[in-house]
């Protein structure tokens, strides 16, 4: 038995095909550089099963194995999937801490502190406005002076609780625009359905669709950041998704359970868009912490008067009962009397002063806090990208040491074509032409 | 292996360092253009609350300030009021003790006394006077006389006091009760500055010896009693402007220091916020620098 003689043919051709293929995963790996979601490919290649020669050896009788090429067993993605399970929790977080941090930062530009225009400044021209009444407690344009300070609070009052209403409304809305039809959260279940049907059925198929995993991984990505992910990959290579505290999994295998209830606790955008507008929650403890402050500047106000100055109960409702002409500055008839203005303009630091102050700290420490955990896990999040980055990331330099390597490959190998097919034509031209 | 570093990960740390100097860069801006450290509460949680605080403090000092000021003012106006009654009552004295003395006849004791109803009216006018549309001599019935011209002479004010808030919880008694010196005149029989010049024009008219003794007796011990009581009422007054003044300077020391404590919790620091934003002008720089050549490095600058 010896060697097939077209044989060396054969195997320069698998150097080919081989290299040929590394070069177009390495071109697809250039193509897709910047492409959001691309893990980098490579081709896998094998030794072919070599070819046994028997007693190839006249020596010692014993035969040989003649290796008889390359073929590509398979182009993988590169991708580590512990990596993404901790982008996944991380980005969760990120994306609760953020819509935390936006939310807060809106309330805050709301009370507009410090400035002239703020509850604080309207507060205290109001209280100097009493002092002026006391000065002169006769005096029209002291007693217009005084009501018109007291509406002016009290509109800034109504205002900052309108705007605080719209803010939570909005929360609101967002969280039905997210997880209502058409939302976010169905559209990334249906595609992640529907890959999980496709990845399926190319798995069965003996392939690797690496696209359609990048897809699905994207997709599980951006998910992540609207509430708390877990997956868990099913022998048939479909995703089991859960998504928060639903009961259900939003995705399993090719079906979509959507919608579902699901509480603050679900973490990501959607936990934050609830707790932020919950019972408990931030914005709701401002509209309350408002609403006392209100409360206490009309009982403060309205304690020292027979004739009470300020109606309402709440900051959206307080409004100033009395017209200039009623505004006393005494509990007497005699026009000079000026206790009850002195005492109102002794209010000033009091009660309702004390407990706005308070509300703006507690404001500006939350936002403070938002913003710095949002800062935190964007580090995170960005170091783990960066980790993920550097296992399935495309680098332009590999890829061109790459393309070398597997160019000068191919060149090598159609040497060998070349040469194999001179050794032919030796044998095919000249074999037993003798003399001519 | 060393970790792979690709270009995907240049570009994202170059672009969140610039991002990060660029944000530093810029709040340092806005403090050197506002002048504040503060901008909103989340800057300074403690110190936003502090700034409501000692603004509205500042703002409460300025109102007492300018009560304060108000309260000199009418004090200015009480006493100018109150050393013209003096003059007219020195004056009534003058005229007492000379038709005291015998030499004149009953015509110039009537003339006097004549003298004497016109001084009269003259004090009712200065306790009426007013201190910026209001009688500062009528206890809290400020919008109208305390005192009619002419005959009647009752006192249509009260008793009650009008006071100047100087600071919380402090505040100065600035009215003077005037019917402690004028009382309610000759029916009254009180004994009081108007009963006892309306007693002295009527003892100049009654013209009988007994009429004569008793100005140099009695109407002169009365008149010298309500200038005792009218001493008093000006001591009152004088006392009242001092404590005023002294309100006003300890007000304007606390204004300085609080503004003080305002400035060095909202105000910014601007040497230290223009090195900063030296520093950090160098910084961006740097990271633009850096930034701007390590993305343009590739293999593929070098490959032929």
């Amino acid at each position: 038995m010896s060697i097939p003689t077209l044989q060396g043919l054969q195997t320069a051709l698998s150097g080919l095909v081989a290299e040929q293929t590394a070069l177009d995963t390495t071109g697809n790996n250039i193509a897709n550089a910047n492409t959001e979601g691309y893990s980098r490919e490579t081709a896998l290649l094998e030794p072919d099963p070599p070819l046994d020669i028997p007693a190839i050896s006249t020596l010692t009788g014993e035969g040989a194995q003649l290796g008889t090429g390359v073929s590509v067993s398979n182009i993988t993605r590169i991708r580590n999937v512990y990596l993404d399970a901790q982008y996944r929790a991380q980005n969760s977080a990120l994306g609760g801490a953020s819509t935390q941090a936006e939310e807060l930062a809106q309330a805050q530009a709301a009370f507009d502190e410090p400035s002239s225009s703020s509850i604080a400044s309207q507060m205290s021209s109001f209280w100097t406005a009493w002092n002026s009444l006391a000065s002169s407690p006769t005096s029209e344009a002291a007693k217009e002076g005084v009501v018109a300070a007291g509406e002016q609070l009290a509109s800034t009052f109504k205002q900052l609780s309108a705007q605080l209403s719209t803010i939570s409304s909005q929360a609101g809305e967002q969280y039905a625009a997210l997880t209502g039809e058409g939302g976010e959260v169905e559209n990334y279940a249906n595609q992640i359905a529907q890959l999980n049907g496709q990845i399926k059925l190319s798995e069965e198929a003996g392939q690797q669709p690496n696209e359609m995993l990048d897809r699905r991984d994207l997709l599980l990505d951006k998910l992540s950041s609207l509430a708390n992910v877990t997956v868990t990959e099913e022998p048939d290579h479909t995703d089991t998704v859960s998504f928060g505290d639903a009961a259900k999994p939003l995705v399993e295998g090719t079906t979509v359970n959507w919608p579902q209830a699901i509480t603050e606790a679900s973490g990501g955008q959607l936990g934050a868009l609830l707790g932020l507008t919950g019972p408990k929650g931030a914005l709701t403890g401002l509209q309350s912490g408002l609403d006392n402050v209100a409360e206490t500047l009309i009982a403060t106000v309205n304690e020292h008067l027979a004739k009470p100055f300020f109606s309402g109960e709440s900051a959206a409702t307080l409004a100033v009962a009395v017209k200039p002409s009623e505004v006393q500055a005494s509990g007497t008839k005699n026009p000079g009397g000026n206790e009850v203005a002195l005492a109102i303009a002794g209010l000033r630091g009091g009660a309702a002063e004390h407990g706005y102050a308070t509300l703006v700290e507690k404001l500006g420490s939350d936002v403070q806090g938002a913003k710095d955990e949002q800062n935190n896990l964007q580090t995170t999040v960005t170091a783990i990208n960066d980790q993920r980055q550097s296992v399935s990331g495309v680098s332009l330099d590999e890829e061109m040491t790459n393309l070398i390597t597997f160019q000068r490959g191919y060149q090598a190998s159609a040497r060998t074509l070349t040469a194999m097919s001179e050794l032919l034509e030796t044998l095919i031209e000249h074999t037993g032409v003798v003399g001519l | 292996m060393t970790e792979r570093i690709t270009p995907a990960m240049v570009n994202s740390s170059t672009l969140s360092a610039l991002g990060s100097s660029l944000e530093a860069l810029e709040r340092t801006t806005d403090e050197l253009s506002s002048g504040r450290t503060i901008l909103e509460p989340s800057d300074n949680p403690y110190g936003a609350s502090q700034v409501i605080d000692l603004q509205s403090q500042l703002d409460g000092l300025s109102g007492y300030e300018s009560n304060a000021q108000d309260g000199i003012s009418w004090e200015n106006t009480a006493s100018a009021a109150m050393s013209s009654i003096n003059e007219v009552v020195q004056k009534v004295r003058e005229l007492v003790l000379q038709a005291a003395n015998g030499t004149d006849d009953q015509n110039d004791r009537e003339m006097i006394a004549e003298q004497v109803e016109q001084l009269t009216d003259s004090v009712k006018q200065d306790a009426n006077a007013q201190y910026a549309g209001e009688y500062i001599f009528a206890g809290t019935a400020t919008t109208e006389p305390p005192y009619e011209q002419g005959e009647n002479d009752e006192y249509k004010g009260n008793a009650e006091t009008i006071s100047r808030a100087v600071g919380p919880s402090a505040s100065i008694t600035i009215s003077t009760d005037i019917s402690t010196l004028l009382g309610n005149g000759e029916g009254s029989a009180d004994g009081k500055l108007l009963d006892t010049l309306r007693t002295i024009a009527k003892d100049l008219r009654g013209g009988t010896p007994e009429d004569v003794k008793a100005l140099s007796s009695t109407d002169l011990g009365s008149l010298d009693a309500n200038i005792q009581t009218l001493t008093q009422l000006q001591a009152t007054a004088g006392s009242a402007t001092d404590q005023l003044q002294a309100a006003l300077s300890r007000n304007e020391d606390l204004q300085t220091s609080i503004a003080g404590a305002l400035s060095n919790t909202q105000d910014t620091n601007m040497a230290a916020a223009s090195i900063a934003f030296a520093n950090e002008q160098a910084a961006y720089n740097a990271a633009l620098r850096t930034g701007a050549t390590i993305v343009q490095e590739s293999l593929l600058n070098f490959l032929q």
